[in-house]
């Protein structure tokens, strides 16, 4: 990883009529890490999400601080620029992927338009579906969202967010309106991407137990700030925060929890530290 | 119901033809006097009888048909473009122009469009030929009757305007004309067709109401509207075939309800 | 229980029966707009005034003869100036206070009154100034006119004497009837005068006026037996009735009424030059006049209820009507040989002016009108047949009103008028080129043509002469002139087609108006009227 972290965000923002929603939340991604953000809902994940994409003026909200993104502000970029960043150096995918996809509109339409957002011509789809298990047919992408299963309707949803090989993925909640096992084929499936392209990813859920398996670092949000962060292992072996204690606690069966209880702080831990240090945590 | 539906395209392939190709059915031109036989019953020459002054009332149906049955859609087109153009706007831009569009339409609801047709076609100029008249009465029908459904596409705009697949599609970084016409436009399309489908029939019963007034298509310009005219004062009873337009213009209007695409769209 | 039941409903049948009231029962076609008979102006107030209001002169509708009514005698003097009133003694107002010349001279003074700009103050007004009119004694008025003005007695049909001592207004008046129960938008009732100077008269109790705008309705009310007169029907409705219920279908014959075309000869308004030309061309006009078959109009449009006009009087109008005029016939072929004259030829099926200019014309009609759509259906195919190319637009009433008589923006127009009166000069406001009422041309400083400066001199000749030969010279002189010039072209002449249900005794429809109710006091009724529900 460079040392050179791919986003570094400071963000304070608030609802119109409902107050502050995020308090001056710190956090730094390196190029290619995968980073979880944890919380119950109403912790404000999703407003993470929305602020870096600069979609949260859509919902009623503004924020202040700084985004920096491959060495831009995203905040003070023009709305032409931010558009161009949005699906093309950051990814996003949905936490329903059903809803989240137009449903008058075939799936091959859907990814034609996915792509002419940011370029010319139509994209190769076969490797791109493949490369998301889809079945890479022309009677699959005939087909309206309608008739694909949520977890098709996810794979699909990964399959257009890598469209444009972007540096960064941003996964709110991407496995909640899924089944176990549809759960555990997608998280591996992030790891793949991850492993194989090199993209990082910001992963929001409420589930301890899937960040762990997947991030190498995980941020704690309550009420608004970063209670506690740094290696997943560290965090479950010694949780600091009384927040965080609690979402360890409630996680039924955790396979291996005695294991991570076991480790010790590794470098990786310093280093992550060392990072947020910089910026005054 | 599938018989139904085919017995309904049935019969209005049946009355197109007939509209189409007057002259193989009827004795006369639609404005051809008879005046030897003003009034007459029904007879081997004319199915329907004729008219107060002689004309065949069977050219004059299958005439009037053609008249309404072409600019009705017409119209309904032009009101539902408008709808979906102006709700369409304030659906999507929300905020001033949204409500200054939506009053606009509360306004248009609230004129009677009766009396502004009135004044409308008295303004206009007079040496316009029949044909003219007839499109113009029409196109004020479509650009008046754009308020009601526009302000269903601007519910509809503004919901899909808060959906997921549309927050998505700016996510992915979509222009907004993309996200206009490649996400919230086949979502309208059906609102916007089911509004289609509603205006036709109400637009040929507007010009039945406006040709009672006299303020219809110019004479000699057959249309329902003025066909049915002829059942004023009249007891049906004794002529039952003046109610030929009655009965024709309900099987149509029927007849277009039938097939009527009915498939409810996810919004 | 029930035996008692029994009894009392037939008591109360007994004691009720009397209360219901025989009335006449009428629909108006729209609420009136007064109720006083000095500013009546619509066809609603002018009913009712009919029958709630005496008058010193009442012009007999049936046999268009006058007869004394508050007035038992009067004596025009030989140079027509003066006329000297003998009223009526004994006669009493509803609120029983006697009348007397008194009421005469301050109906006149009120009606005169520039203030109340009464319509019918208009016709007692000349160039010399009004006429003055004095008591002499309670019994005596007389009335002085300052220049001799032609049949003046007749005028007096239409000045409503009404009591100068009541403060109510409208004064209460001396008709038959006075006003009972006014329901705004849905009747007014008349019930009848107790004191009316006609001893035993009215017979019936009253007149119910139910506002009913639609024909149809009308028709379908009369069929119930809720209505038992219809003053006009249509054609259709008429020959309905003729079938549905032979004899309450009366055609009293033609009426003074006439339906007629006319072209815009103005200089205002936006026309092309060459319309104008054509329109102002007397060879046009009675070009267009032949080509238009009047009895085809009269047996289609009206079903042989209406006979073809040869100007604007009617035969019915046996004083005045100029035997000498035929109805110009329909005849293409002269009517193409009179517009070669003019410079138009036929080329391919279109006429074209001397300047190539194809003709064609709109003609303006009011909307609604089914006898006038349909004649001008039949006179745009009859014109087609020499070439002419008519489109027709029916308009709204206020909207064809501000096109024939403020900007003038229209070509052609046909229309109809009702006349109230046969006398010529209640022809002026139509026939003077001054008058605004003057169709062709309105309100002109100077008579735009030679013959309508004859029209104008003729007109204020028969005015200021009382005798009728003389009168009778010069008004078919006017006819004979309208009927050369025709810049009205004259078409039918409707008939009086009214309803008279077959419970009514005593009822003579008359070519004039009120056609139905002009004798509404002599009527009868016969009992066991059904649903006669108000």
């Amino acid at each position: 990883m460079n040392s050179e972290p791919l986003l570094s965000y400071r963000v304070s923002a608030e609802y119109r009529g409902k107050g502050a929603v995020l308090r001056d939340v710190q956090f730094e991604i390196g190029q290619g890490e995968i980073v979880g953000l944890v919380g119950r809902s109403g912790e404000g994940k999703s407003t993470i999400a929305s602020s870096i994409l600069g979609l949260l003026p859509l919902k009623g909200g503004k924020c202040t601080g700084w985004i920096h993104f491959q060495g831009r502000d995203l905040l003070s970029l023009r709305d032409g620029e931010m558009r161009r960043v949005r699906g093309k150096a950051i990814g996003f995918v949905p936490q329903s992927p059903l809803a989240a996809l137009n449903p008058n509109l075939r799936l091959r339409a859907q990814l034609d338009e996915a792509w002419r957002a940011h370029q010319e011509g139509s994209p190769d789809w076969k490797p791109l579906l493949q490369s998301v298990s889809l079945p890479d047919e022309v009677s699959f992408l005939r087909q309206y969202p309608r008739s694909l299963s949520v977890g098709l309707a996810q794979r699909f949803q990964i399959a257009l967010a890598i469209l444009h090989r972007p540096a960064l993925l941003l996964a709110d909640e991407p496995t909640s309106a899924l089944d176990s096992v549809t759960q555990g084929e997608i998280l591996s499936l992030f790891a793949n991407l991850n492993r194989r392209y090199g993209i990082a990813i910001l992963y929001i859920s409420h589930d301890l137990a899937s960040v762990a398996s997947l991030c190498h670092r995980v941020a704690i949000l309550h009420q608004g700030t970063i209670v506690e962060c740094g290696l997943a292992e560290e965090i479950f072996a010694r949780p600091q925060h009384e927040y965080t204690r609690r979402l360890i606690a409630a996680i039924p069966n955790v396979p291996g929890r005695s294991n991570l209880d076991a480790g010790g702080p590794s470098s990786d831990e310093s280093r992550a530290r060392g990072i947020l240090a910089e910026h005054g945590v | 119901m599938k018989a139904a539906r085919i017995g309904a395209i049935l019969l209005l392939a049946l009355v197109a033809a007939g509209a189409l190709m007057p002259e193989r059915w009827a004795a006369g031109r639609y404005d051809q006097q008879f005046r030897e036989l003003p009034d007459a019953p029904p007879s081997a020459q004319f199915p329907l009888g004729t008219d107060a002054v002689g004309r065949d009332r069977l050219s004059r149906l299958l005439y009037g048909t053609r008249v309404s049955l072409l600019l009705a859609p017409a119209a309904a087109l032009l009101s539902c473009l408008a709808a979906g153009l102006l709700g369409g706007i304030a659906g999507y831009a929300g905020g001033f122009t949204d409500r200054a569009i939506v009053s606009a339409a509360d306004f248009f609801l609230s004129v009677p469009w009766l009396l502004l047709l009135l004044i409308v076609r008295a303004c206009l100029p007079l040496d316009v030929s029949p044909a003219a008249s007839v499109a113009i009465t029409f196109a004020l029908l479509g650009l008046m009757g754009w308020a009601a459904p526009a302000r269903i596409v601007r519910a509809a705009v503004a919901s899909l305007m808060d959906s997921e697949f549309v927050l998505m599609a700016r996510a992915r970084g979509y222009s907004s004309w993309r996200v206009l016409l490649r996400q919230l436009l086949p979502n309208v399309t059906p609102v916007l067709l089911a509004q289609f489908w509603i205006a036709v029939p109400a637009y040929i019963l507007t010009e039945t109401t406006l040709g009672m007034l006299g303020l219809g298509v110019a004479e000699p310009l057959p249309s329902w509207g003025g066909l049915l005219r002829e059942l004023e004062g009249v007891s049906p009873l004794d002529q039952p075939y003046l109610l030929a337009p009655a009965i024709l213009l309900a099987a149509v209007v029927g007849s277009l309800q039938l097939i009527l695409p009915r498939e409810d769209y996810p919004v | 229980m029930t035996l008692h039941r029994l009894i009392f409903v037939a008591l109360l049948g007994v004691f009720l029966a009397p209360a219901i009231p025989a009335d006449l029962h009428l629909a108006l076609h729209g609420e009136p707009k007064t109720l006083d008979p000095w500013l009546a102006a619509d066809e609603s107030a002018d009913a009712i005034a009919y029958l709630t209001e005496g008058v010193l002169i009442r012009v007999n509708r049936y046999t268009q003869q006058m007869e004394p009514e508050l007035a038992a005698s009067w004596k025009t003097s030989p140079d027509g100036k003066r006329i000297v009133f003998q009223l009526r003694q004994g006669v009493k107002f509803p609120d029983g206070s006697p009348f007397t010349s008194e009421d005469v001279v301050r109906s006149f003074e009120r009606m005169l009154d520039p203030a109340l700009h009464s319509p019918t103050a208009d016709t007692f007004k000349t160039e010399h100034g009004a006429v003055k009119v004095h008591a002499e004694g309670t019994y005596s008025v007389i009335a002085d006119f300052p220049a001799p003005t032609a049949s003046i007695e007749r005028l007096f049909d239409q000045v409503a004497i009404v009591s100068a001592k009541a403060a109510q207004r409208p004064a209460p008046g001396l008709g038959p009837f006075v006003i009972d129960e006014r329901r705004p938008g849905v009747s007014i009732r008349l019930r009848r005068n107790p004191l009316y100077w006609k001893s035993s008269l009215p017979r019936v109790d009253g007149v119910v006026f139910d506002i009913e705008q639609n024909r149809d309705l009308e028709y379908l009310r009369f069929r119930r037996g809720e209505l038992d007169l219809i003053e006009k029907l249509s054609p259709e409705l008429f020959d309905r009735l003729a079938k549905e219920m032979p004899g309450a279908a009366i055609d009293a014959g033609p009426t003074l009424d006439s339906e007629f075309l006319w072209f815009n000869e103005s200089q205002r308004g936006d026309i092309p030059d060459a319309k104008r030309e054509w329109f102002q061309s007397a060879a046009f006009r009675r070009a267009i006049s032949l080509a238009i078959n009047r009895a085809d109009l009269s047996r289609v449009v009206y079903r042989g209820h209406a006979s073809p006009a040869a100007g604007l009087e009617s035969p019915a109008n046996k004083l005045w009507f100029n035997t000498a005029l035929k109805p110009d016939p329909f005849d293409p072929a002269a009517a193409t040989n009179e517009l070669s004259r003019d410079g138009f030829r036929l080329d391919k099926g279109v006429l074209r002016d001397r300047h190539g200019n194809p003709v064609e014309f709109s003609i303006i009609t009011n909307a609604g009108s089914k006898t006038r759509e349909q004649m001008a259906t039949m006179i745009q195919q009859d014109l087609g047949k020499v070439g002419v190319k008519v489109t027709i637009v029916t308009l709204d009433f206020p909207s064809l009103i501000e096109r024939i008589s403020r900007n003038m923006n229209y070509e052609a127009c046909l229309l109809g008028l009702t006349n109230v009166d046969a006398d010529p000069s209640e022809m002026m406001n139509v026939l003077l080129s001054s008058a605004s009422n003057h169709p062709w041309n309105p309100s002109q400083k100077t008579p735009a043509t030679p013959w309508e400066a004859e029209i104008d001199r003729l007109m204020l000749a028969q005015a200021a002469t009382a005798g009728y030969h003389a009168r009778k010279t010069s008004f078919d002189r006017v006819q004979e002139i309208l009927h050369q010039q025709e810049p009205v072209i004259y078409l039918l002449h409707p008939n009086a087609l009214v309803a008279v249900s077959p419970r009514l005794a005593g009822a003579k429809p008359a070519v004039f108006l009120p056609h139905t109710f002009w004798n509404a006091e002599e009527l009868t009724i016969a009992p066991g009227r059904q649903g006669g529900a108000q």
